[in-house]
């Protein structure tokens, strides 16, 4: 039978790779509560009709458990999140999303909830040219962070004016110990919570001359940090942190023992010799993966390979050749760890056309770029194979926050 | 551990086995995908008593089977295989090519068959699993793999002579 046994295989090999488990919690979720408005409905119309015409019905509130109702964050009971995304309410083309709030971000619970974080800061948005802020500051990026279990987010709180770790489950909150002007905050700013949510680093761009920091959210103690750089990891216990910058040039940045000296600690950095997009650093605290960025202006999304570089060195230690899921019509962000092995890449389709030639006169007004899926694949770095993780809907990359800490795009 | 940390396991130890099943049986990447998801909502459903059973995944792959062939009943006449197999004469050492053409054979054949095949030959059943698996006695297993590799050589006559190696194999074993 060996014969047959043999072909078969070979056929199987074919079969896709896949991770069904949250899209199954998700929809089985979303029938469930469906199952129970319509149990709920039918009772309600039974009820109604038993009772006399007088009866008045009130007006029922929408039941914040519902699946495609946005709701604000409970103050507990929340279970892991797995993904936020920024809502700017005026998309050049296609759908807003129901009770859109500019700016505000929403998080997506792994069993398919979705809810808004009214205590986040709003946004404003970069697209918009009225939307700046006064005296032709630009936009403001809030930014969202969310712990590698999903079960803490961060966020700059509007009412504390700082950052604010929150725990879901518990309702639990740390305020940083220091005011943070909002003006401080940039046109792009980056968050990244340590494992149990312990330490919380912030940095943004353009760095101007305000400082980024890293803040022990127990202890209420900060650190300075250099801004114009995106954290990209961070030690357990908070010593260590590994920053990254894309543009002009890249660059990787390992500064430790940030928490036994009086000054900043030890820091090496390293120049790149080309342009990398940077995955977080990996679980073994030491490596990242990266993409070659290869783009030239007549050919703006070339993409090399996958390289694994050393984070204190900037070694390249190895190559993988990108899947063709990852043609240069796509945008690659790499993101979470899942395991020793494994990245997660979202990729999001766009079209690479040539830079416009500089138009020297006033910018046009123009809306908030359109929802688009973005799907998000597991990338075994050992064996470059791809599978298909999840699908995810946002405006951009800037715009959707997975867990634990983000790469630099 | 909550109970959909439970399922999360199970689904992450046994999913890529149930796909290349559910990728034999239906042939298609995106109609295996929906037919997984199908079983795994089915089991999500009743995970509470089965994960308390030894052998939630037995469960998953019988729900699988009858799933498919549940859904060819319905789908009848709506699947039909997107090329024709090749007209030139082939080696049947081209891996590539026997590739193709069985996988086209294989979808051209009623479901039941196609399980048993998939049962027999991929995942090495006995006979008596195989029954067990598709709610039926073990003549009516024999007689489904007689009547499938006599339609498979019809439908690929280049592969006759490997599917009469088969056949030897079988009756010496029988």
């Amino acid at each position: 039978m060996t014969w047959l046994r043999g072909v078969l295989n070979d056929l199987a090999d074919d079969s896709p790779e896949v991770d069904l488990a949250e899209q199954t919690i998700r929809i089985y979720e979303r029938r469930r509560q469906t199952a129970l408005s319509l149990v709920a409905a039918a009772l309600l119309v039974v009820t109604a009709l038993g009772v006399t015409t007088a009866v008045r019905l009130l007006p029922s509130k929408p039941d914040a458990a519902t699946l495609g109702t946005v709701t604000d964050l409970p103050s507990r009971g929340v279970g892991p999140v797995s993904y936020a995304y920024r809502t700017f309410c005026q998309p050049e083309t296609g759908k807003v999303p129901p009770r859109c709030k500019d700016g505000g971000w929403r998080v997506v619970t792994r069993t398919g909830r979705t809810y808004r974080v009214p205590e986040a800061l709003p946004s404003l948005s970069g697209y918009r040219i009225g939307n700046y802020r006064p005296r032709g500051e630009g936009p403001l990026d809030s930014p969202l962070a969310i712990s590698q279990d999903g079960r803490k987010i961060a966020y700059y709180g509007a009412e504390e004016s700082t950052f604010v770790v929150r725990d879901l489950a518990s309702g639990e909150r740390w305020t940083a110990p220091a005011k943070v002007p909002e003006a401080w905050l940039g046109s792009l700013s980056h968050l990244l919570l340590s494992r149990d949510g312990h330490f919380l680093a912030f940095t943004k761009n353009p760095p101007l001359k305000d400082p980024a920091m890293l803040i022990d959210m127990r202890e209420r103690i900060l650190r300075p940090l250099p801004n114009g750089w995106n954290p990209i990891g961070l030690s357990e216990d908070g010593g260590t942190v590994t920053l990254a910058q894309y543009a002009p040039k890249s660059r990787l940045q390992t500064m430790s023992r940030l928490w036994t000296t009086s000054s900043a600690g030890n820091a090496t950095t390293v120049d790149l010799p080309q342009s990398y997009f940077f995955s977080p650093l990996a679980p073994d605290g030491k490596t990242v993966m990266a993409i070659e960025n290869r783009g030239t202006p007549s050919e703006p999304c070339r993409k090399g390979d996958l390289v694994r570089l050393d984070a204190r060195t900037g070694e390249a230690l190895q190559r993988i050749a990108l899947s063709g899921l990852f043609a240069d019509g796509h945008q690659i962000s790499l993101r979470t760890w899942r395991s020793a092995n494994e990245v997660t890449a979202l990729t999001m389709p766009v079209q690479c056309r040539p830079a416009p030639k500089q138009d020297s006169s006033l910018p046009k007004e123009q809306g908030d770029p359109p929802y688009v899926t973005m799907t998000a694949y597991a990338v075994n770095i050992k064996t470059g194979k791809v599978r298909k993780i999840s699908t995810y809907t946002a405006q951009s990359f800037f715009d959707i926050v997975l867990p634990g800490p983000t790469g630099a795009l | 551990m909550d109970r959909n940390d439970s399922f999360r396991e199970f689904v992450a130890a046994h999913q890529q086995s149930l796909m290349r099943t559910a990728y034999l049986l239906t042939g298609d990447a995106h109609l295996a995908e929906d037919l997984l998801q199908t079983v795994l909502l089915k089991v999500l459903g009743r995970w509470f008593k089965l994960s308390r059973i030894d052998s939630p995944e037995a469960y998953a792959r019988k729900a699988l089977l009858n799933q498919h062939i549940s859904w060819r009943r319905r789908r009848a006449g709506a699947e039909l295989p997107s090329t024709a197999p090749p007209e030139r004469v082939y080696s049947s050492e081209d891996s590539t090519v026997v590739r193709l053409v069985m996988r086209q054979a294989l979808m051209r054949l009623p479901p039941r068959q196609r399980a048993v095949i998939v049962l027999r030959f991929y995942e090495d059943r006995t006979e008596r699993e195989t029954a067990e698996l598709l709610n039926c006695s073990i003549g009516t297993v024999k007689s489904q793999v007689h009547h499938a590799l006599a339609r498979l050589r019809d439908l690929a006559p280049h592969l006759a002579p490997k599917f009469a190696e088969l056949d030897d194999i079988r009756e010496a074993h029988g």
